[in-house]
């Protein structure tokens, strides 16, 4: 009961402060600025973004034909007459004459007919929405059905082939029982004027700014299914990029008021007061981060009212909503100054706005998306149902992460770590020592491989995110070495950290026992995690590298044991200078078995 | 203002940049967003341009079709990119369960003269990057269809569009890409970043109370403030030059990359200045950074929304499309700079006066 109450009183303080430090001349001013926000957000939605006007030089020989791509910002169009087109031919990206376009051969002019094509399907279809006889311009019409394949995406990785051998003359036969489709009716359902209104909502979406609002109510309801063919097309990701920053944006501005309240109380140890009342440290933590809490919620709560979306997109961001609060509170106890923290914060923000934006992207395409928690804000804005399960899948590890970093912030908010004028590395290694007991190393360290496999698994799934595209077998590779390198990594740094403090502690017995102590805390936590939650993506060529060690249990455990027992004996022999030297050959090893167990496994 | 002064001032931040190593942590992230700008390459571009996607694989594609002969059948029977096979439809969507198929084309008796328009259903597999190809592939085949159904129609039209025959074109689906967003967004990063810095470098002066001891110094404050605004400034043509540099070691040749510099200078100079405004006003950070992140907001979409802006003459330059306007626009980020140069150097005198008698 007590503790509540704590929490209470220096929640309140803290909004005392930052209100006070706020409404000197700030708010006034941040009014203001909103207000000319919008003033240019409108600015913007009329007269469009010209970043790339100009890139293009188009000539034409008709002003009939000028006059549909005038309006194209991209092309500067030159009107001249047939003779002095085709002799300056070279000067143009495109030449048009006689109603046929001409691109220059590089790569220029191919792009720039592109966008003429484009332009002039945008054209087509003005002049077609128009016609009294909608269904003479638009005389097909796809009605797309999704069917929901009982195998998962295990057997499509990339773009792989699904089908078996295509040589099969025979039309494939259904292994299962076949259920009857009924007939698809031949007519639509529609009007020809509900279809045209559709089709001109449709056309207006290729600004790049209506297309942002429009997601976000969720247009072409009214017509189901049905699309001409050249709307039939793998879905943009620009919806999910403007998703990302209405939700994350305001999120990423709130905990930085959170990160810049602790990097306050450490300036000139103001916060030595708020040390020295008699509360624990959990509180006066937890007490800091409650407003800022309830402010990311209810600003995530206001924007999903004013988008008209269903409430239940704030269930994936809350877990979001920790790990930013948790990075932060980090981040502001680790910073030893202001440039520190910008470039930390700047760094931090990326790579998170990274994790989470670009597997998005393929929402619609791809079950990979799944590991972001905000496919699933893009899935309920689409109308597509998701399960507990894929909540988990999603949110598992952001939910583990902040747990995690705010018991190592607890931990370390004292006044020797707050107020020291350490590097940031040293400072890392200090905050990670501290969550290591004195008397009991071997269970620290247990705990400590356990507790880094989400970590471990972030980053996995970061490289997993970055290599996916590239082509197969460089893929394959990159996350080879990378998974090895991070999870070596993981496993070494207990021992480096229990090793700088006491060098002592690498006795061949006190070696022998850390090691085998990591290595069964990281097998243990890998195997919790994974049955928890990553079935899906294990069972695929890329989870094969990821998480190999599923299978017999005494190899993955040896390998792990081999890898920490590299990295120690180096320590041991070569001092911290060793470290380096230890963790590219843990490494190295670790890339070889894993790329055994993988030849055996396909070969 | 002393030459000497400001270079101490300036030496004196640089010395902290690599002392804090946090300069390496700027570089690092610059890279990490490099890696992942070679990621949108592939993998968004990709998306923006599906053709580019469809040459992945010279795979036939086994598709099914379903219901009444039509000149669809044909068009899929000589298309390179599908094995088709007639079958009914409940088995056939079977098989797609099973995925021993792409897709199931289920095709009408609807004439291709009639009044209502003809509906095909087209069934594919959720959440799958395959059927994106496939249905990218059968785009073609269904476009070919509809202009077959129009030539069909055509009498029935009011208007016909004006023609223009333009040649299919593969390749040169990243060039917008890259010149019109990634090279104006990489070239311009140091600049945001710096405008950010001289804010943490100013206020930090402040919070940590060192400012006393540097005014009790021969340096005055105004040359503390342009020491500043100094160190940020030479920092940002130098990354965005190692960007162009990075950027035509990968083989995208980029025309006129002295004058992007020069216009990434300026421009730059002018985030720069309005950070230092915006730091010497409110003295604490979490305020300054706050009021100057979202005026950059206002202040970077204005600039976008207005046309012959200094981001797309980057985009220009780089493409060798500038023309002698380039040099009008040069000149208003020239006098933007004068003026705001201007404004800040009172401003510091101001308070730098304020300083003395307090």
């Amino acid at each position: 009961m007590g503790a509540i109450k704590d929490i209470a009183t220096i929640a309140r303080w803290e909004v005392k402060k930052s209100v006070s430090v706020m409404s000197r001349d700030v708010l006034p001013i941040a009014v203001v600025l909103f207000v000319l926000l919008i003033i240019v957000t409108g600015f913007v939605a009329q007269s469009g973004l010209h970043l790339q006007d100009g890139m293009y030089r188009l000539g034409v020989d008709d002003p009939k034909v000028a006059g549909i791509f005038t309006s194209d910002t991209r092309f500067t169009v030159y009107e001249t007459d047939t003779a002095s087109l085709l002799a300056n031919r070279d000067a143009f990206d495109v030449i048009i004459t006689g109603g046929q376009a001409y691109g220059s051969p590089t790569e220029k002019g191919k792009s720039a007919l592109q966008t003429l094509q484009r332009d002039y399907t945008s054209y087509t279809n003005g002049v077609y929405t128009k016609e009294g006889d909608l269904f003479a311009a638009y005389p097909l019409w796809i009605d797309v059905q999704n069917v929901k394949s009982e195998l998962d995406f295990v057997s499509t990785q990339n773009g792989q082939l699904v089908s078996s051998a295509p040589s099969a003359a025979a039309p494939p036969e259904p292994q299962g029982g076949v259920t009857t489709i009924p007939t698809p009716s031949p007519t639509i359902g529609f009007t020809q004027e509900q279809l045209r209104q559709e089709l001109v909502k449709s056309s207006s979406q290729t600004s790049p700014i209506s297309r942002y609002t429009q997601v976000l109510t969720p247009a072409g309801a009214s017509m189901g299914s049905f699309e001409t063919p050249s709307q039939l097309s793998p879905p943009l990701p620009f919806d999910s990029i403007i998703l990302v920053f209405v939700f994350i944006f305001p999120l990423y501005f709130t905990s930085q008021f959170f990160m810049m309240s602790i990097m306050n109380e450490r300036i000139e140890r103001k916060g030595e007061v708020l040390l020295s009342l008699p509360v624990r440290a959990s509180s006066i933590i937890i007490g800091k981060a409650l407003p800022y809490l309830l402010g990311m919620v209810s600003i995530c709560a206001g924007l999903t009212f004013y988008l008209r979306a269903s409430p239940i997109i704030i269930l994936p961001l809350i877990p979001v909503i920790f790990f930013f609060l948790a990075n932060a509170l980090l981040i502001g106890m680790l910073s030893r100054s202001f440039k520190e923290l910008s470039f930390v914060s700047i760094f931090f923000s990326t790579v998170a706005t990274s994790y989470l934006f670009f597997p998005s992207i393929f929402a619609n395409v791809h079950v990979i998306s799944l590991i972001s928690p905000l496919t699933l804000i893009v899935l309920t804005l689409q109308g597509t149902a998701w399960t507990v399960t894929d909540y988990l899948y999603s949110t598992a590890l952001f939910w583990l992460t902040s747990a995690v970093l705010f018991y190592i912030a607890a931990v370390n908010f004292r006044e020797e770590r707050l107020f020291s004028e350490k590097r940031l590395l040293p400072r890392l290694r200090e905050f990670l020592a501290e969550t290591l007991s004195r008397r009991h190393p071997y269970v620290s360290l247990f705990l400590l491989a356990v507790f880094s496999i989400p970590f471990v698994f972030m980053v996995q799934m970061l490289c997993l995110v970055l290599f996916f595209n590239l082509p197969m077998p460089y893929s394959l590779v990159l996350l080879i070495v990378f998974a090895a390198l991070i999870e070596e990594l993981a496993k070494a740094v207990g021992v480096y950290t229990l090793f700088v403090q006491d060098p002592s502690f690498l006795s061949w017995k006190g070696l022998v026992a850390a090691c085998a102590a990591t290595a069964i805390g990281f097998l243990a936590g890998e195997k919790l995690l994974l049955f928890v939650t990553l079935s899906q993506i294990t069972q695929s060529v890329f989870g094969s590298v990821l998480f190999l060690s599923l299978g017999v249990l005494w190899m993955p455990l040896a390998i792990h044991f081999a890898g920490v027992f590299i990295v120690a004996c180096a320590l041991k022999y070569g001092g911290r200078r060793g470290f380096v030297a230890g963790l590219a050959a843990a490494t190295a090893i670790h890339c070889l078995y894993n790329l055994t167990i993988i030849l055996g496994w396909i070969g | 203002m002393n030459g000497r002064h400001l270079s101490i001032i300036a030496k004196k931040e640089f010395r902290g940049l690599v002392n804090e190593r946090t300069i390496l942590l700027a570089i690092l992230l610059q890279l990490f967003l490099a890696m992942f700008s070679s990621f949108l390459m592939v993998g968004l571009t990709s998306m923006y341009d599906p053709s580019s996607l469809s040459q992945y694989s010279h795979f036939r594609y086994r598709v099914a079709y379903a219901g009444n002969d039509s000149p669809v059948l044909d068009y899929l029977e000589k298309s390179p990119d599908f094995r088709v096979y007639r079958m009914d439809l409940s088995p056939a969507v079977a098989a797609l369960q099973e995925r021993q198929l792409a897709a199931v084309i289920y095709v009408p008796g609807t004439p291709p003269d009639a009044a209502g328009p003809v509906k095909i259903t087209l069934y594919t597999l959720t959440n799958d990057i395959q059927s994106a190809i496939v249905d990218v592939n059968l785009k073609d085949t269904f476009l070919a269809y509809e202009r077959d159904l129009r030539q069909v129609r055509e009498y029935r039209l009011d208007e016909q569009p004006i023609p223009v025959q333009i040649p299919a074109s593969t390749g040169g689906g990243f060039f917008e890409f890259v010149y019109g967003l990634l090279i104006p967004l990489l070239v311009f990063m140091p600049a945001i970043i710096s405008s950010a810095l001289v804010i943490d470098l100013i206020t930090e002066e402040y919070q940590h109370e060192t400012i006393e001891t540097l005014i009790s110094t021969p340096v005055t404050f105004a040359e503390i403030v342009w020491g500043k605004v100094l160190a940020c400034e030479l920092l940002v043509p130098v990354q965005a030059g190692v960007w162009l540099a990075l950027l035509m070691v990968n083989r995208i040749p980029i025309e006129n990359a002295g004058l992007i510099l020069l216009d990434v200078a300026v421009t730059s100079l002018i985030l720069i200045l309005l950070g230092a405004l915006t730091a010497l006003h409110y003295r604490e950070r979490t305020a300054a950074q706050f009021i100057f992140s979202t005026a950059l907001v206002v202040v970077i979409l204005f600039v976008l929304a207005l046309p012959e802006n200094p981001l797309n003459l980057i985009t220009r330059l780089a493409v060798g499309m500038a023309g002698t306007d380039q040099w009008l626009i040069l000149g208003t980020a020239v006098i933007a700079v004068l003026v705001l140069g201007y404004v800040t150097h009172r401003y510091a005198e101001k308070t730098g006066l304020e300083h003395h008698t307090a």
